[in-house]
């Protein structure tokens, strides 16, 4: 909002002390907001920096008095912990899950919007009722299913069903239907196929909204840890989110709580500078979505 | 063009079949897809709520053997009480704060956009460490414990049957109230700012445009994000089970944590198929209530 435009408050009311009292109160509210933001992120920081008689020290410090970078070395050397491999298997779950959602879902949407489909009112009514089923209500047949697939403690029964994604779907397909028929109709006459078309003309022309789902999509596979540790079972195959949870901040972890939170702040960073960075493209997803949970 | 007039005067199959070829084919794998990796979960899920799962012996039909076990473990009733009341704990402590902080921050003459990054920025944290964090938080030595002795005030013991669930709803306030905060604020901002100068010279004050003007702008969101947290919360048992686990003497046993721990704990695959098809029946009706009451409401 610009200085000179007026909001709910105009100039004017400033000139009322119970106006100006309650807007004080107000960017009080708002600090103590912020404040409370933020803290958590500054102390974790800071926390996975300390010695580990520090941590516990009493009063608290807030900064360290010894940057402790080493913390972050004894994560990933010291103890019985490959980060390097969670990590390696998050960016491999994700980058078939984009690759399986976006081919699928693409295409799919691509021909209820502008293709010709037999029944497509059924067609889209199948896909879309699934929207309407929470997802918890089938998480054990689901396992059940996956397992008498035989697809339990492989990276399949991530990208398969990352393609049965409804919601992704609509954002598609919405996005498509905004593409004007007379380009698809141009290329046509030109020569080129279905297939061409979708990949020459609606691909490229919805770069904003794929990459909002580039975005929801890895969020959703660097935040989600139990459904991974339910259908991986071997160490080496856990996502980074299931391995910290299965190693680390268990009740009883024994690693320390100085280098957990150095594990912690690390697992947090991508995410943290991903969305300082798109924040744009986030925003413009969140309301794209309407209201996403 | 040509190919359309063909198929209009000549409906052989052959041009019934290019007339649909390419659609089709772009939509049978995702059918395929769907079919496989959801609606036969989805159906999966209400047969097997009538079998007794067993890996190594194959499955035995029992009829309703599976539901009369569910309806009768004393903890079906803990879990849904613990549910309804981490659902009200949900709307009592967060509901209400995303609206007042988005009129708050549209109103703002400077730092708008760094309070809503600000607001923001924790929903971009992983649940995973959301909740090593908090567990450190509300430790007993931890810095809220140590910030209140500081005071002289008594320590708080978050993870105490009382408290448990309080702590996490608190948790969660933290990390969800900004999505909701940014689509408030769209919404507050988008109000058409001559209303305010209208009510301004027929002198409504600043809280009686509040009153009259923004929030009813908003109501039919608040109902919309009100509907949406149900639902998610309905459905809530990943913190519950990070943080305790249940625990302490059940005080954060949810349902869908109860399940979870039925089938992936105790292997009872049948019984925790039955939990989830009760919920998913209960889950339907609610809607198809709520359908109706939307119809009535929409035809007075």
């Amino acid at each position: 909002m610009k200085s000179n435009e007026r909001g709910l408050i105009s100039p004017y009311d400033f000139k009322k002390p119970s106006v100006k009292i309650g807007y004080s109160l107000m960017i009080l509210m708002i600090i103590v907001m912020a404040v409370t933001m933020i803290y958590p992120f500054l102390n974790t920081f800071f926390s996975s920096l300390k010695t580990r008689e520090e941590f516990f020290s009493f009063p608290p410090t807030f900064l360290p008095k010894q940057w402790l970078w080493h913390n972050y070395v004894a994560a990933w050397t010291d103890f019985d912990l490959p980060l390097a491999t969670f990590l390696k298997n998050t960016i491999f779950i994700y980058l078939g899950n984009i690759a399986f959602s976006i081919i699928f879902i693409g295409l799919a949407a691509y021909a209820l919007s502008h293709l010709r489909v037999p029944f497509k009112k059924w067609v889209t009514l199948y896909f879309l009722s699934t929207l309407l089923i929470p997802p918890a209500t089938y998480i054990v047949p689901n396992f059940l299913n996956l397992q008498s697939l035989g697809l339990i403690n492989t990276y399949w029964a991530f990208w398969l069903p990352s393609a049965t994604n409804a919601f992704f779907l609509v954002l598609l397909k919405s996005f498509f239907d905004g593409i004007h028929k007379e380009i698809l109709e141009a290329a046509r006459i030109d020569g080129a196929s279905e297939l061409k078309s979708f990949l020459r003309i609606a691909v490229p022309l919805s770069t904003p909204i794929l990459g909002t789902l580039l975005i929801l999509s890895f969020s959703t596979t660097w935040n989600d840890f139990y459904w991974p540790n339910i259908v991986m079972q071997d160490k080496t195959m856990y996502p980074l989110a299931t391995g910290i949870y299965r190693y680390v901040v268990y009740p009883q972890s024994v690693i320390p709580w100085s280098i957990r939170f150095a594990v912690l702040a690390m697992a947090m960073a991508p995410p943290v500078v991903f969305f300082i960075t798109f924040q744009k493209f986030i925003v413009r997803g969140l309301t794209v979505s309407g209201v996403k949970g | 063009m040509e190919v359309q007039l063909n198929v209009q005067t000549n409906s052989t199959v052959r041009k019934r079949i290019n007339w649909y070829l390419w659609g089709t084919l772009f939509v049978i794998p995702e059918i395929i897809l769907f079919f496989v990796f959801l609606w036969v979960p989805i159906v999966k899920g209400i047969v097997y709520s009538f079998y007794n799962i067993d890996f190594v012996e194959g499955n035995v039909f029992v009829g309703f053997e599976n539901y009369l076990n569910v309806f009768h473990d004393s903890l079906f009733w803990i879990s849904i009480k613990n549910t309804f009341y981490y659902i009200i704990l949900g709307i009592v402590l967060g509901f209400w704060i995303p609206p007042l902080i988005a009129i708050s921050v549209s109103e703002l003459k400077w730092f708008q956009g760094v309070a809503r990054i600000v607001g923001y920025l924790p929903s971009a944290v992983p649940a995973i460490v959301l909740y090593g964090m908090w567990q450190w938080f509300f430790d007993a030595v931890g810095p809220i414990n140590s910030f209140l002795s500081s005071l002289g005030l008594s320590k708080i013991d978050f993870f105490s049957p009382h408290m448990a669930m309080v702590s996490i709803v608190l948790m969660e306030t933290w990390q969800n109230f900004g999505s909701a905060t940014l689509i408030y604020i769209a919404a507050v901002v988008s109000i058409p700012k001559d209303i305010y100068e209208a009510a301004e010279i027929d002198g409504a004050g600043v809280w009686q445009r509040i009153r009259y003007i923004t929030l009813p702008s908003i109501k039919t969101l608040m109902m919309l994000l009100l509907l949406l947290q149900l639902i998610s919360t309905s459905q809530g048992f990943q913190a519950h089970l990070s943080m305790t686990n249940g625990g302490p003497n059940n005080a954060t046993l949810t349902y869908l944590l109860w399940m979870n721990q039925t089938a992936f704990t105790n292997l009872d695959f049948g019984k925790a198929s039955t939990m989830g098809s009760i919920m998913f029946f209960f889950l339907v009706l609610l809607s198809i209530i709520y359908n109706l009451f939307q119809r009535r409401s929409d035809a007075a």
